[in-house]
Parts: C-alpha cells; structure tokens; sequence
C-alpha cells in the first residue's frame, strides 16, 4: 500500500511540475491528467466505503488545486469525480439508476420530512467497477468535447461573414477548420500581445485555406464596425457566467457590446467552475508573468525606473457574453447556474 | 384582503387580537427576529392552539390569522410570502393522511421542521456573503436589514478590515439604528442622508442590501430608496449584491412601481387615506440592476430565482 501512495504522490508532483514548467499546456490536457490522477488513487487508494474514497479524492484535489491555483479544469475534474461517485454510490445501493438533485430549493424545505442524511458509509461491493466505468464515459465526454462544438460551427458561422477572434484557443481553431469545409468565410485575429499566439493561429488558419488577416490589439476597435461575430475561446467560465479568460479579451467583448457585435465563447463543460469574482485583488484570479515581451531586458537603463507588469488574464463580465456554446449545445451566460447545480454536488464547492 | 368585522363570528374575533398580540410581542421582544419569520411562527402558533375539528374551519382559521397579521402596521411583504409558504406547503399535508388529528400533527411537524430551516438560513447567507467582502472593501448598505448585519458580522469575525456607507433612511431613520448595531461590532460606519446615495458611491467597491420580498422575475422588494441605489450603483457600475432568505420569495410579477400591491406599500392604517398624498414605505428594483442574490440556496443569479419559484409552484 505504502508503495502505491508513494507512486501516486510522485505521479502528482510530475503532474504539477509538468504544468508549472508549461511541458502540460491546454486546459484539455490539464484535465484530462487530473482525471488519469484521480483514477490512480481510486484504483491504488486504500478505501472501503464511498466515504472514505471521497475523503481521499478530496484530499488529493485539496493538494492539487493548492499547487495550482490558476487551473481551474483541475478542481472542477475533482468535483466532477467526487459527484460521479456520489452518483454510483446512490445508484448502486439502490440498484436503480435515479436522478440525485442535491442542490438546495426551497421545494425541498417545505415539502421535506426532516434530512436524511447519507454518509456514503455502506459497504457496497461492485461500487469500484460502477465508478470506473462511469469515469470511463467521462473520459470519452472529455475526448469529445472538441469535436462536439467544432460540429455545431455550420449553425454559427455562416457564408461572407467576417469573424474577429483573439490570441490561439484550440476550440477556436477547430471550430473555424470545421466551418471552413463548408462555408467561405473571413477571419480577422488579433494578435494578443506580448505572448503573439494570434500569429501561430493565423498560419493555422491560412494553411486550412481561410482568409485571414492578422490585425495589432489596438486596431481591435477600429475593425470592429466591420465584424459580424466575435468567437473567443476562454480559460475559464465563472459561476456568474463571466469569464477569466486572455487579457485582450475585455477590451474586444466591450467593443463588440458597443458595435452590438454578438459575442460567442466557446467552453467545453470541464471549463465551468464555481467560482465567483469577489474583488479583482482575489487570489488566484490573475497570474502575473515575466515581463520580458512587453519590456525586454536589453532596454537596461529605463528597467529600473519603471515598473512592467505582464498579466495572463481579463476578467469578462456576463453581460458583455452572447452565448457559450459548449459540447451540450448553446447556453445563456444566464444559464450558466443551472448548468453548474448539475455537474457538481454543492458540498463539493470548497475543497 | 381586509377582513369585515361585523361578518366575523365572535370567536375568531377574540382570537384577531391575541393573533396581534403574539406577532406583536414576537417583534418587540427579539429584535432579530424577521416579520416574516415571526408570522410563521404565530401561524404555527395558532395550529398548536387551534381547536377546531375539520379541515376547512382551521384553514379558515389560519386564513384569518395571515388577514389580521396583515393588518398590523408592520412590513407586510415578508408576512404575505412566509405565510403563502406556510399555507400552501405545511397544510398541505391535509390532502394524504386519514384522520384530522393525524393530519394535524403532521402540519405542526412539518411546521416546526420548516421553522428549523428558515432559522439556519439567515446563517448561510451571512457566510456566502461574507466572502465577497474583502480587506479594504468599501460597502454601502441601505437602511436595517438583519441578514446584512450578519453577513457583515460574519466577515467582521474573519478578521476582515472594511468599511461601510449606511444611508439614513427617512421617514423611520433606520439607518441610525443599523449604524449602533454595526459599531457593537467595531465595524467603521458613516451614516449618509438619502440623498447622498450618489455622492458616495464613487467611493465604495459594493452594494449591500435586504429585501423584504423577492419577486419571481428575480428583482427585490425593499425599503424605499433601493431602487434609487440600485440605478445609482449601475451607472457607477458598482455591484448591487441582495442578501436573502429563500423565504422571501413571492409570487408577484410587478412590471413597475405601480404594480406593487398597495397594502405593501402602505401600512394598513394609511390604506382608507388619499394615497397619492401618502409615501410608500417600498419600492421595486427591477432584476436587471442586480447582480448577484445571496440566499440560503446559493448565489443565484436573477433569472435562477424564476428557476426556484417554477420548480416551487409546478
């Protein structure tokens, strides 16, 4: 046993030295070796009960997301498994598959005959097998998801339209490949400096045959008038429906919202976290990076008498979002609430 | 809504007065205790005392109890939606059991479970709320609400430093009374008049307010004067956060001022007067100048509230 959790600990700490060193990159790959993780400790955990698996998960989340505060697919990859065995737990003590609505409502209070509390503490044999296979449907959610939303391109994107997107998002690319097979259309991408990733995806682009035009982060609201559909990719969906998404993000959402642009975001469900933007001085909500793309250090002298900062990440208000099309489809920003009390299991919120 | 006098046989009416009494006294003697929370306690108060041997009569009964409640001069909107809850739900339970006494103590059961919730609600929100007040926050907040001062207390326990604007809220000066409650907890507070709502609110990070009704389209009855914050706060793009219990929630879809019924709006000694002569005690903040509420079943967006009133009243 002690050489299992030695093995799983070691796998962790590659994990997160991995991401921290930018060799794991992408919030796909991000999640999708959380989950591998998790499966780790639930096939190698030493475990009895749903309770006790619960409480080792949690405490492997709790060690995860404390090491990487910015990647939110890794705690929501932990709730999603916490629920999943919430889910087996009941399903298999019953030996009935019902839907479990644990989120609160007020139907409930009234209409309640006192808790019934469930502690997950049964013995249940097959319970193993059960979430296995269940996290092994998650997996092929996950693997889709992609593909999901490239497929709903022909019903957004349609012919001679001009589209605005900003800096390199996966799902970005492969929803414009996939439109492209089909329809002729225009693409105008920023550039999103310092880190320029909009040129990567331009050369993309070009290559599948899409005409593209390459324009600077300050020419975004100049171009704007002419754009029909902004489509961005995002880090992360917040419970309100705003987004944290490439800094640059913001400042195209609010010129959209002015030349009344509709704004698509594309996020697969594993970007949906429950969290809230308190302050903008909260934790864990920017990263700062090196400051060398927007002042080199061979500027010398003037180095010391400024101060440069390079942050990751904007905040984008609900308000300023269209519609998030995810791998389930199209949602309101303010639908985002729903979505979320069916993923995760509210005590789960915190780790 | 009024009930006549002269049509009500003399039993109840001996009872309209104690039914007054018990509310009454609840309010006066335990200043943390809700309006709304302490109709539901007389309601229930009521069952427990209740004598009557069928259905209907102590429906009607509960029914005079939530009329005489009403016609006291205190806030009326949380009584209205506490006690259609309480009406609706805890006495339903006349539809599935056998005899009346059974029936009976399954009501005060549920009535008492649900009584057990509504008192741990006020906890929850406080805790949700509390997190979004940061170190150096910079709240403004309208009048007295309980929930509000919890939540306040709650970050104010954590250790949190901050700030908070009240406004003094005319005609009953309420803002004062929050202020002395605020500064037993050492919370820095200003008292500002009403009219300086736009003049302070360059200077604080957030709103934070009560409501003494929820409505379904997810805006908020409250004391006169939120509704000019909440226009205020989203010009200034400031966020307008609402504190709440879920028991709040009504169903009522007003479109506009006017369509706040009256005997909300006035206490029900000023309803036989000119009204137009007469200021409304509440106003109506439209959903879209919310931005989050605050409730013992999570932070809900507006539109969730419609949400949780459908799956209430399907």
């Amino acid at each position: 046993m002690a050489k299992n959790s030695n093995k799983t600990e070691e796998n962790r700490n590659k994990f997160i030295n991995d991401i921290k060193q930018g060799k794991v990159w992408g919030s796909y790959d991000i999640a999708f070796n959380t989950v591998n993780l998790l499966k780790d400790v639930i096939v190698n955990g030493d475990w009895q009960t749903a309770q006790e698996l619960m409480v080792l998960i949690t405490a492997e989340g709790r060690k995860l997301t404390r090491s990487l505060p910015m990647q939110a697919s890794v705690g929501n990859m932990v709730r999603r498994v916490l629920k999943i065995i919430r889910e087996e737990y009941v399903a298999t003590q019953q030996n009935k598959q019902e839907d479990v609505d644990a989120q609160e409502s007020l139907h409930k209070i009234v209409t309640s005959e006192g808790d019934v509390v469930d502690d997950y503490s049964k013995l249940l044999p097959d319970l193993r097998s059960s979430i296995m296979e269940h996290i092994g449907e998650f997996e092929m959610e996950l693997e889709t998801s992609a593909d999901n939303i490239a497929q709903q391109a022909r019903q957004h994107i349609h012919s001679n339209e001009i589209i605005m997107t900003l800096g390199k998002s996966a799902s970005v690319e492969a929803f414009l490949k996939k439109a492209a097979t089909e329809r002729k259309f225009e693409v105008i991408v920023a550039e999103c400096a310092p880190f320029c990733r909009g040129h990567e995806l331009a050369v993309s682009l070009g290559k599948s045959k899409i005409e593209t035009t390459v324009i600077a982060d300050s020419a975004i609201f100049a171009i704007m008038s002419r754009v029909n559909k902004v489509i961005i990719g995002t880090h992360t969906v917040m419970a309100n429906g705003g987004l944290r998404a490439v800094c640059g993000s913001h400042i195209v959402a609010l010129a959209a919202k002015h030349y009344s642009v509709p704004v698509i975001v594309l996020a697969p469900m594993y970007k949906l976290s429950p969290q809230y933007l308190c302050s903008y001085d909260q934790d864990a909500f920017n990263s700062f990076v090196s400051p060398e793309g927007v002042l080199k250090y061979s500027d010398g002298a003037i180095l010391s008498k400024v101060h440069v900062y390079n942050p990751v990440f904007d905040y984008v208000p609900p308000e300023l979002v269209t519609l998030f099309i995810s791998n389930t489809g199209g949602h309101a920003p303010s639908y985002v609430y729903r979505l979320l009390s069916e993923l995760y299991h509210p005590d789960d919120h915190d780790l | 809504m009024c009930v006549n006098e002269f049509c009500v046989p003399r039993t109840l009416k001996m009872k309209k007065k104690e039914i007054e009494e018990v509310f009454g006294g609840i309010l006066e003697n335990e200043q943390d205790v809700s309006a709304g929370m302490a109709a539901i306690r007389t309601l229930l108060n009521v069952l427990e005392r209740d004598t009557s041997e069928t259905v209907q009569e102590l429906d009607s009964n509960l029914q005079a109890a939530v009329d005489a409640m009403k016609n006291t001069d205190y806030p009326v909107t949380a009584v209205a939606s506490g006690c259609e809850l309480f009406l609706r739900f805890i006495t339903l339970a006349k539809l599935d059991t056998k005899t009346f006494g059974e029936c009976k103590s399954i009501m005060l059961h549920r009535g008492q479970l649900f009584l057990k919730k509504l008192m741990e609600a006020r906890g929850k929100v406080a805790k949700l709320a509390s997190s979004f007040i940061v170190d150096g926050s910079r709240v403004l907040t309208h009048s007295k609400s309980r929930v509000v001062l919890h939540g306040m207390k709650e970050a104010a326990r954590a250790n949190k430093r901050f700030e908070v604007y009240i406004t003094m809220s005319s005609p009953d000066n309420s803002g004062v009374e929050m202020r002395r409650l605020l500064e037993e907890e050492n919370i820095p507070c200003t008292v500002i008049l009403d009219s300086a709502i736009g003049y302070v609110m360059e200077q604080v990070d957030m709103v934070m307010v009560g409501a003494e009704g929820v409505v379904e389209s997810g805006g908020i009855i409250n004391k006169v004067g939120s509704y000019t914050m909440a226009v205020c706060a989203r010009e200034m793009k400031k966020p307008f956060y609402v504190l709440t219990e879920s028991f709040k929630f009504v169903r009522l879809y007003p479109l506009n001022q006017r369509d706040l019924p009256n005997e909300f709006k006035y206490t029900s000694s000023k309803l036989g007067r000119d009204l137009s002569k007469e200021h409304p005690l509440v106003d109506y903040t439209p959903p879209s100048y919310i931005t989050l509420l605050f409730t013992d079943l999570g932070i809900l967006t507006p539109s969730a509230v419609s949400d949780e009133l459908i799956k209430l009243y399907l």
